[in-house]
């Protein structure tokens, strides 16, 4: 009978590049920056890691197939080094293997590692994934500004919003953001917006306008992952644990059944019922401490928070206009800016949330520092509304 | 005897001004003409307007087919078959003999000559959508439109009497393979030596064999973009009873291969039961044949909803654009390759082709693509339609006509699929709307010219 993944993996360190376009680096020397942080914070060396995991979404650009590049680039001691991909939710996959590593007891320190070199491509936003040969005989030729323009117009239908109310939410949601970057000095966007520039901004995809889409940034987190007690021997300090980390990936019924009505991301549900489940969690208004969520554009995090039971469905609008998820609000969401403006390096982006959530919950996030919190959500989307893999992890002390 | 069983027409929805040209280029040039003519959208093709007027006859037993002809002066492919496209978008019987007629506009009516002489279950598709120079009165005179024939034994809305194709090597047009355009020849002699000459000779022959003397026709239709000429023909050849169909000309442009069908289609209803009709086309020689009408016609719908049904372009640069006459800025993400992935295609061409889902006769279940599995059956989806569960209009993703509209369908009967929206509307369509489904252009490689098929929801304006 599995007992699940509870308290049973300690967070021994992490570690994050600066985000934004780093025209000066390259993958390999972002995954350097992020790890050389977490070994030191650790006060380990590389010789000591068991194993790892490698998220990277992208092979056509950034540092090709395979663990290999991660393996050089970190002069890793002979280990094994797995590259995981599932969209834009592979750093959270990344996590989760090497949480599972140290919860199997095959190795005492783990390494997770995300990330992503964007901005070789020569234009904004990310490039087209490859489909295969059948998919692109029948899919649109659609971006993640589209496909998350289908869900803000779903959620516009089936909740009866207004444009305007809709617009107006969103740009709160993303000037919230913007607010809580500029005091980290990481963060890929660091200077705040008005609602009326957010309003104003130039359409990409209808309902999106530019400031309801997050930047498409270079940048690298990872983890070190060991057992509670392996940890207490190396810090002086209780450490963060995981207590829950949940990951649920679309079968085809939101994109090819019609009971899905396209205002909600279903695989969330299914991912923070499950989590709430694994970590024993009743009443998550009350028990979290702080969210981050994967706010790729500022309808999905609004939606998430519904999905996540932050809020009751069709009501996260107004909870957002109303200042609940602000920086200094009762449910803090995305404090260091979030993937809008901390930034999106893909299959880096769901370690950039535990790192936050590790920053916060030992006391190490500086000027942004919430009071005592004791839990932490994140929230790590990959792929479009109706196809897409959701994961919820949950760590606390 | 053999009979046209049915007839069916498809005018795209954008209607260019021809004063837009005039507006553009009647600095440099004076060939543009007044009134409309018919701009195919970006996705459109010979192809695909020739499956669109065969979905849009009237009447039809496509299983009963026995011989499909595409005929097109503008096939999309040397190689293939175009006709074999056509034959799989439309799900004809797997044995039907498939062939494209090509090089004249009078290709349609040669194939229908053949198919009447025969008797066989024959549909004639034809289409056409002319590229020309940049201001040239070939350019301006043309429209992009197709047509549909179903002909077959025994009686039906026009009985055929006779009919009498003549060749000759008098070459008012030509287009060396692979150039691009055309290069035509003076008006004037094409008028005086062909058109008054070819045309006759070919009526009185087609006449003779039907038994029939000249004043006894009631209709020519005849195609000519030369104003006038069809009337001179009516003369010339003697048809003093005779009523030269409409030429479309300001409404559609001269639609090639396509045009002697479409005035067919548009006059069909003003035709009576017994009345006669020379149905005639000219290109390389003459084609003329006879009918006497049969019951049904005057139930035709005819072409005027589709006429009034257009939408007015002035911005003469989209006809560049979807010509491809006009190297404009794609943005470096429209910058990559169409995999051809023949083999992928074949596995899956009754779903990419045929837009057939499976189906669980058990739970009812619909799945696009179709999943191979014991029980399933195939769910033809072309002609179910559906409604909008979501869409956007995406100004960042690549598209030929800015911006792309997509979104999630729901189809009628079950099942779902996220799908292109396409033709110059489809920015205002909304949750909730009802749409159909229409076989185009999925995409275009913009170096080898490869191009794929795929089926896109387009509104419905006048949902079942």
């Amino acid at each position: 009978m599995a007992t699940g993944l509870k308290d049973k993996v300690a967070i021994l360190s992490m570690g994050c590049s600066r985000f934004g376009e780093r025209w000066d680096m390259g993958q390999e020397d972002l995954m350097r920056e992020a790890f050389y942080e977490a070994l030191q914070r650790a006060g380990i060396g590389a010789e000591d890691i068991g194993a790892a995991w490698y998220s990277a979404h992208y092979d056509d650009i950034g540092a090709g197939k395979s663990g290999v590049p991660m393996a050089m680039a970190l002069s890793l001691p002979g280990i094994g080094v797995t590259r995981v991909e599932n969209f834009c939710a592979g750093g959270t996959e990344a996590f989760r293997g090497a949480v599972m590593a140290v919860a199997s007891g095959a190795v005492d320190i783990a390494l997770a590692m995300g990330a992503e070199k964007l901005k070789d491509t020569g234009f904004a936003g990310l490039p087209p994934a490859s489909r295969g040969t059948l998919a692109p005989m029948y899919m649109p030729t659609h971006t993640n500004p589209g496909n998350f323009a289908q869900l803000a117009r779903a959620y516009e239908a089936v909740h009866g919003l207004s444009r305007g109310d809709l617009k107006h939410a969103m740009a709160h949601t993303s000037m919230k953001s913007h607010a809580n970057a500029a005091k980290n000095e990481k963060a890929h966007l660091r200077r705040p917006i008005t609602i009326e520039q957010a309003l104003q901004a130039p359409i990409v995809a209808d309902p999106l306008g530019l400031f309801d889409c997050c930047p498409v940034s270079d940048g690298a987190a990872c983890a070190l992952l060991t057992t509670p007690e392996i940890a207490r021997s190396l810090l002086n300090i209780d450490p963060v644990l995981v207590k829950a980390a949940q990951l649920v990936t679309s079968n085809g019924w939101e994109a090819q059944q019609s009971e899905w009505n396209g205002a909600y991301v279903h695989t969330t549900r299914l991912a923070a019922r499950a989590a709430y489940a694994e970590a024993g969690i009743n009443d998550p208004r009350r028990q979290i401490s702080m969210t981050e969520l994967h706010d790729c554009f500022s309808i999905t995090e609004l939606v998430t928070l519904e999905d996540l039971g932050l809020a009751d469905s069709g009501t996260a609008w107004r909870a957002m206009l109303d200042g609940r998820f602000d920086g200094d609000g009762v449910q803090p969401c995305q404090i260091d800016g979030g993937l809008k403006c901390f930034g999106h390096p893909v299959g880096a982006s769901g370690l950039r949330m535990l790192y936050e959530a590790w920053l916060q919950l030992t006391g190490q996030a500086g000027t942004r520092q919430l009071r005592l919190p004791s839990l932490a959500l994140t929230h790590n989307l990959g792929g479009a509304p109706a196809q897409n893999v959701s994961s919820v992890t949950i760590v606390g002390l | 005897m053999s009979s046209i069983k049915s007839i069916g027409a498809y005018l795209p929805q954008l209607r260019l001004e021809r004063s837009a040209i005039g507006q553009a280029l009647g600095w440099l040039t004076t060939g543009t003409g007044r009134g409309l003519r018919t701009l195919a959208f970006w996705d459109e093709d010979s192809v695909t307007m020739a499956v669109a007027a065969a979905r849009n006859l009237p009447a039809k037993d496509l299983q009963a087919i026995e011989t499909l002809t595409l005929a097109t002066t503008t096939p999309p492919f040397a190689e293939p078959q175009n006709a074999a496209l056509t034959h799989a978008a439309l799900r004809l019987p797997r044995y039907c003999c498939t062939q494209d007629a090509t090089g004249t506009p009078r290709a349609t009516l040669l194939a229908l000559h053949a198919a009447l002489e025969n008797g066989r279950n024959a549909l004639i598709v034809a289409a056409d959508k002319p590229v020309a120079k940049a201001g040239s009165a070939a350019e301006s005179r043309a429209g992009d439109a197709g047509a549909a024939v179903l002909a077959g034994a025994g009686d039906g809305l026009l009985n055929y009497l006779a009919g009498a194709s003549l060749s000759a090597p008098f070459i008012h047009r030509s287009r060396a393979t692979g150039a691009t355009f055309p290069l035509d020849w003076e008006d004037r002699w094409i008028r005086e030596e062909g058109y008054l000459k070819l045309l006759p000779e070919a009526i009185k022959t087609a006449l003779e064999r039907a038994g029939l003397a000249p004043d006894a026709i009631n209709h020519l239709i005849l195609p000519c973009a030369m104003a006038g000429a069809a009337a001179s023909v009516v003369r010339a050849a003697g048809l003093t009873n005779a009523r030269p169909a409409p030429d479309l000309n300001d409404q559609v442009g001269d639609t090639g291969t396509a045009h002697a069908l479409l005035m067919l289609c548009a006059v069909a209803p003003q035709i009576a039961p017994g009345e006669t009709v020379v149905l005639a086309q000219f290109g390389q020689g003459a084609t003329a044949l006879v009918f006497a009408a049969g019951e049904g016609l005057q139930q035709l719908g005819g072409l005027k909803e589709q006429i009034d049904g257009g939408r007015v372009e002035t911005c003469y640069a989209k006809l560049l654009a979807f010509s491809d006459q006009l190297d404009w800025d794609r943005g470096l993400r429209g910058r990559y390759i169409v995999p051809e992935s023949q083999s992928t295609a074949y596995r899956n061409a009754e779903a990419i082709f045929g837009f057939v889902a499976s189906r669980d006769p058990h739970t009812g279940q619909v799945i696009f693509p179709p999943t191979a599995g014991g029980g399933l059956e195939p769910w033809p989806l072309a002609d179910r339609g559906g409604t909008v569960a979501t869409m956007t209009s995406d100004l960042l993703a690549f598209s030929r006509h800015p911006p792309n509209c997509y979104g999630l369908v729901d189809f009628n009967g079950g099942g779902r699929l996220m799908m292109d929206f396409t033709d110059p509307d489809a920015p205002d369509l909304a949750p909730g709307d009802p749409v159909r489904f229409v076989f185009r252009v999925k995409d275009i490689d913009a170096h080898s010219g490869y191009r794929r098929y795929f089926w896109k929801a387009v509104r419905d304006a006048a949902p079942a």
